[in-house]
């Protein structure tokens, strides 16, 4: 009975003494760890919180009609310590110390010693600092370096390594159609930037990331299984012509500094599409550099003012679409000076001061202010049975039909509507010298682009297009969607009226009293009208105060089958000169002269290669990889000398020999596989994780994406010739 | 029935989260790569514990007594050979590579000493009261501990300690256990408090002293007035009721043996008492720094002193272990949409932490159902153990309650910081085929021998 009373004791003593206490002693623990402190732990969890974060995508690219890049990121990275990371161990930290430091003077800042970093980051370790900048800007094969210095190569949590992802927008031509290619920053959205904002933005992913510091806000990415990546945003491809932006972009610069002006704007638009080629526009900015020019406003788009005398290619066509005029019937100018309402009116070209009268060709390219204004108030000023008791309203009913009423519609946003003012309308300020002014140009606003997307419909045999910058969205080398020409209005005029306006323009330039006849060239013909409008003037019966001008051209070239239009607006010179043609003539006229020449000069490269080839029996400028290259020689017993250390080499004849030079392939950028076999370019290529699309045979002559281009994964199609 | 059941749900359990823990979106699991997966290889090992279990209800059931020894034997073996052979993982040489799988002999060795042991004390000349008896059985002991703690693998050779329960059963004297309880305790008491201890020697003295001159019972009521007093001022100072509870826990069994035998003597037992616990007190340190390697020191220190450890280091896990229990709160994350879990924020968490993710996943119902469960298996086994007729079933059934209630307490105690860390699995669930395997067979045998419980 003892015995197993013992026995019963000690049974008793296990399971109600031992196990069933521990049990309940691991019981509790969890109720106070996952209750009762529960609050308390996951404060602290806050401390080394994890939650999914937004990761940006990389934003796509702006390209110029021939795969230029005009604006693209190209990733970079900040690069920082974490001395008092959390996984990181007093032993490891200890261990590696040394090495790191002698790693970071030696490889990334030489403006330490090793014992310096040492010291430097021992004090941070001690200050608790959890965000040390080791390097900023770092390219990602520097990165990839640091990362596999000792410690960093422990990893984020217990070697402290952060790298946080940044890009930089960088516009490779600079100044070229910075404004329309614009900005988006501060909630700011200019240009197509901001108008292809969500389409370059991509969709950004999202990742779990730690909070390294609560006080500053800093995540670091953590290796995350759920992560989302992002969708890299897609590439938009202008209408830009590079070689056209550039032209005219210097073009409009040395007039505007010329003449000092205040602003100029230049735009080159596709006659038959309304594609924009160019589309430059400067103004004049104090900065700390002194004044120069920038870009800095989108004046082509924003700016709406008094067109001036180029508006009276709407005025002409108003009254020949209404058949109140013929090109050849003679009308009074009364010797450039008439008044109406008491308001004097003169004529600026002095040549009208000798004559009382003349033909309509004449008044049109001499610009007779008087000659317009009269014709306008004579046609539309009262109401007659001819203008079908509309008076005013007939004029401004034609205005409408040429769309002059309505904005452009291009797809960068900002555009300025235009302003045309009802007839009669007391709100609009209609006075009885507001359509005599209307004929020249005053009294309505309107925007460079509107003024060259009337004249381009003119170009057009009367068909007006939508002015657009982009042709084309890209996603890796794919096209993803394509913008046509849109027909906004298939006849703005009757094909007559049409010709004879076309008429009117090319006898601005060949007629020798026309205001543009100094610009004539004979290599081609082209058309236009000047303008110069007085800007910040006061009008009275008594004095006419002029507080500056606005010169400009619009027209197009060649005259009989116009490839271009082109507008040159330059907004008050204040040297050399006010008239259009003398300020803003030149520039169009260089513009011109450019496309014209470029075009007449086009020869296909492939001509140039054969010659070289059958006259050279040594391969010069061959680009090989090394060794192959190497081998094949030896072969071939040619000599050779030079030793250049990179993967591959370009060959060029000297003499009897070849002399080896340097080709190298950068890694982190597209790099030019032009010239290289089609082994080679593959190799090169598609290492970078890029597709690759062949066409023809040969060596590579062309690739669709430039060099220079971050890798991203493109689809390059390479032709080979 | 009722075992069987906890049991498959334990497995049950331990799959889905191993699952959790390894989940990858980007494996098809539907295909044959399941296999490479670490949850495809656990479900092979499932299959082949499942298949292992049902040979085992084939076997018959006096096999185990009759090649128990042989089977201790074998485990021995396999130690010494994977000293030899075996995979170093982890710095310790713990596994055997066997086609692909790797197995770990302690893991056999620890169901076969449950056998050995079993079936030695069933010898008609084994009396646990008796010297010999208790140095035979240390021996069967020492062996498999010293060749684990070769490899080394200081968790597992500890385990062998849960033995120390079946043979508390079987009569081993209580003294061991007092003494042992003792000396860990002072060894505790030196690192966490070296300050009273000394004061408490001091004590002594006095009170030596004054038994010369007053009568025994007055003086224990005296000392332990002094007792007290200076424990609560101890206590009161460093805010510590890790000092109360165990020193109240002494002063009471102390006045019980004083009460029981009025004839020993107390002073003699407070004597000695003190002056083994003061030589311990003051070499715990040196114990501490010169017998204990780094990591065992930081373990140590993490679990008793963490204001000694560095957050970062060894802190680091325990800390993440807590907070990822507590980020589950009382309902969890739900299945799978355990985020520190996933991102392993938490070391070794398919194996040895894997009580985090059910923390987190499922919070603070799924903790407490793990150790609901663990605790009913454990009741249940006794109630078996105790209803055997031949003692060698009882003694077995024992030994792996024992086995079974140390990796319960240790793993689930160390991912909340209750005991210091040690790498040994939960029993089912940890992710490892060797352990599954094993805690399988054990648990088959248990089964078979129960169902012959009346054939003796």
């Amino acid at each position: 009975m003892q015995v197993k009373n013992e026995v019963l004791s000690r049974v008793y003593v296990l399971l109600f003494g031992v196990i069933l206490p521990m049990a309940a002693v691991l019981f509790y623990r969890t109720v106070d760890i996952a209750v009762i402190q529960g609050e308390k732990w996951r404060e602290r969890g806050k401390d080394l919180y994890i939650a999914p974060r937004p990761v940006e995508a990389e934003r796509g690219n702006i390209m110029a009609r021939d795969g230029s890049l005009l604006a693209t990121s190209i990733p970079y990275f900040d690069i920082y310590m974490d001395p008092n990371s959390t996984g990181m161990s007093e032993a490891d930290f200890l261990k590696n110390l040394d090495t790191l430091s002698h790693c970071i003077a030696t490889y990334v800042d030489n403006n330490f010693t090793p014992g310096g970093f040492r010291e430097f980051i021992l004090q941070k370790r001690v200050e608790g600092a959890r965000y040390v900048p080791i390097k900023r800007k770092a390219t990602y094969l520097q990165k990839k370096q640091i990362e596999e210095f000792p410690l960093f190569n422990l990893g984020q949590m217990r070697g402290g390594f952060i790298a946080r992802k940044l890009s930089e927008r960088v516009r490779p031509f600079g100044l070229l159609a910075l404004r329309t290619v614009g900005y988006v920053r501060d909630g700011r959205k200019i240009g197509l930037e901001g108008s292809f904002d969500e389409i370059l933005g991509g969709q950004p992913g999202q990742q779990f990331m730690l909070r390294v510091d609560p006080q500053q806000d800093i995540w670091i990415p953590t290796e995350d299984l759920l992560e989302i990546e992002p969708e890299s945003g897609s590439d938009i491809v202008t209408t830009i012509d590079i070689n056209i932006q550039d032209v005219t972009e210097r073009a409009l610069m040395r007039a505007l500094n010329a003449h000092g002006a205040d602003w100029g704007t230049a735009i080159v638009m596709e006659v038959k599409t309304g594609a924009i080629a160019a589309i430059a526009n400067l103004r004049r900015l104090d900065t700390e550099g002194g004044p120069g020019y920038y870009e800095a406003y989108n004046d082509a788009i924003a700016s709406a003012t008094e067109p001036g005398s180029t508006f009276k290619l709407a005025t002409m066509m108003a009254l020949m679409e209404d058949g109140f005029v013929q090109l050849e019937d003679t009308i009074p100018i009364f010797k450039g000076r008439t008044e109406f309402y008491k308001l004097p009116l003169e004529d600026s070209n002095p040549l009208s001061f000798k004559i009382d009268s003349t033909s309509i060709r004449n008044v049109f390219a001499m610009s007779s202010n008087v000659g317009m204004a009269t014709l306008i108030d004579r046609h539309y000023g009262t109401k007659t049975i001819r203008n079908k008791n509309k008076g005013p309203e007939f004029f401004i009913d034609k205005l409408k039909q040429f769309n002059l009423h309505l904005p452009s519609n291009i797809e960068i946003e900002g555009e300025a509507p235009p302003f045309i003012k009802e007839a009669n309308s007391r709100e609009d300020g209609w006075s009885g010298t507001t359509l005599p002014w209307m004929a020249m140009g005053y009294e309505l606003l309107l925007t460079p682009l509107q003024i060259l997307n009337f004249f381009n419909a003119v170009a057009n045999d009367g068909k007006m297009m939508k002015p657009y910058l982009v042709q084309e969205i890209q996603q890796l080398g794919e096209t993803q969607r394509v913008f046509k020409p849109t027909v906004v209005k298939r006849n703005i005029a009757s094909a007559q009226t049409i010709d004879r306006a076309r008429e009117l323009l090319l006898e601005v330039v060949e007629n020798e009293w026309g205001t543009a006849n100094k610009l004539r060239t004979s290599a081609y013909k082209f058309a236009g009208k000047t303008g110069t409008s007085q800007i910040n003037y006061q009008r009275t019966t008594n004095k006419n105060r002029v507080g500056g001008y606005q010169a400009s051209f619009a027209g197009y070239f060649p005259a009989d089958a116009p490839k271009y239009s082109c507008i040159v607006v330059i907004n008050n010179p204040r040297q050399r000169g006010f008239y259009g043609a003398e300020v803003a003539g030149p520039v169009f006229r260089e513009i011109a002269d450019f496309c014209m020449k470029s075009r007449l000069e086009f020869r296909p490269l492939l001509d140039t290669l054969t010659i070289a080839s059958a006259s050279v029996k040594l391969p010069d400028g061959v680009i090989g990889e090394q060794t192959d290259v190497r081998k094949i020689l030896k072969q071939l017993d040619v000599k050779t000398y030079g030793n250049p250390g990179t993967e591959f080499l370009v060959t060029e004849v000297r003499n009897d020999s070849l002399l080896l030079e340097r080709r190298s392939v950068p890694g982190d950028v597209v790099p030019s596989v032009v010239g290289m076999g089609l082994r080679d370019a593959l190799f090169i290529l598609e290492n970078r994780g890029l597709r690759v699309e062949v066409e023809g045979s040969g060596k590579v002559v062309l690739q669709s994406v430039k060099a220079g281009t971050p890798v991203r994964g493109q689809t390059v199609r390479l032709t080979l010739g | 029935m009722v075992t069987f059941s906890i049991l498959l749900a334990l497995v049950a359990v331990g799959w889905l989260m191993v699952f959790a823990v390894g989940y990858d979106e980007s494996v098809r699991y539907n295909s044959l790569e399941f296999f490479s997966t670490p949850i495809g290889r656990q479900t092979v090992w499932v299959g082949i514990s499942f298949v292992a279990f049902l040979l085992i209800q084939l076997i018959d059931w006096r096999f185990w007594q009759t090649f128990a020894y042989p089977i201790y034997g074998l485990g021995i073996m396999l130690l010494v050979g994977v000293l030899v052979f075996g995979k170093t993982i982890n710095g310790a040489t713990s596994w055997l590579s066997i086609g692909g799988f790797t197995l770990q002999p302690s893991e056999l060795t620890k169901f076969g000493t449950a056998l050995a042991i079993a079936a030695f004390l069933n010898n008609y000349s084994t009396n646990l009261k008796n010297t010999n008896s208790q140095l035979s059985i240390l021996g069967l002991l020492l062996a498999p501990i010293l060749l684990i703690l070769l490899q080394p693998d200081a968790g597992s050779a500890l385990v062998f300690f849960s033995f120390l329960i079946l043979l508390y059963r079987e009569g081993l004297p209580g003294a061991y256990y007092g003494i042992g309880f003792g000396v860990v305790l002072f060894l505790l008491l030196g690192l966490l408090l070296p300050l009273p201890v000394i004061v408490l020697g001091v004590e002594l003295v006095f009170i030596l002293i004054l038994s010369f001159y007053m009568p025994q019972r007055n003086i224990s009521i005296f000392s332990a007035l002094v007792y007290l007093a200076i424990m609560v001022s101890m206590a009161v100072q460093t805010q510590s009721v890790y000092l109360i509870i165990p020193t109240t826990l002494i002063l009471i069994a102390m006045i019980w043996v004083l009460q029981r035998k009025p004839n020993f003597s107390f002073g003699t037992l407070m004597f000695v008492i003190f002056i083994a616990g003061s030589g311990l007190a003051f070499a715990s340190g040196y114990v501490f720094n010169n017998v204990l390697r780094p990591h065992q020191q930081d373990r140590i220190n993490v679990w008793l002193r963490p204001e000694l450890s560095d957050p970062r280091g060894s802190l680091y896990n325990v800390m993440q272990s807590k907070l990822a229990i507590s980020s589950g709160g009382i309902q969890g994350k739900g299945f799978l949409n355990g985020t520190m879990t996933k991102l392993n924020y938490v070391p070794e968490q398919s194996t040895d932490f894997i009580f985090c993710t059910v923390g987190e996943e499922h919070g603070f119902i799924g903790s407490a159902s793990i150790i609901l469960l663990f605790s009913v298996l454990l009741i249940r086994l006794t109630i078996l153990a105790e209803r055997q007729k031949s003692a060698f079933s009882r003694q077995y059934i024992y030994g792996i309650a024992g086995i079974l209630f140390v990796h319960f307490f240790i793993n689930i105690g160390m991912t909340m910081g209750l005991v210091p860390i040690i790498g040994i699995p939960l029993p089912f669930i940890s992710r490892g085929g060797s352990a599954l395997l094993g805690f399988s067979v054990m648990m088959a045998v248990i089964l078979k021998l129960d169902s012959h419980r009346y054939q003796i």
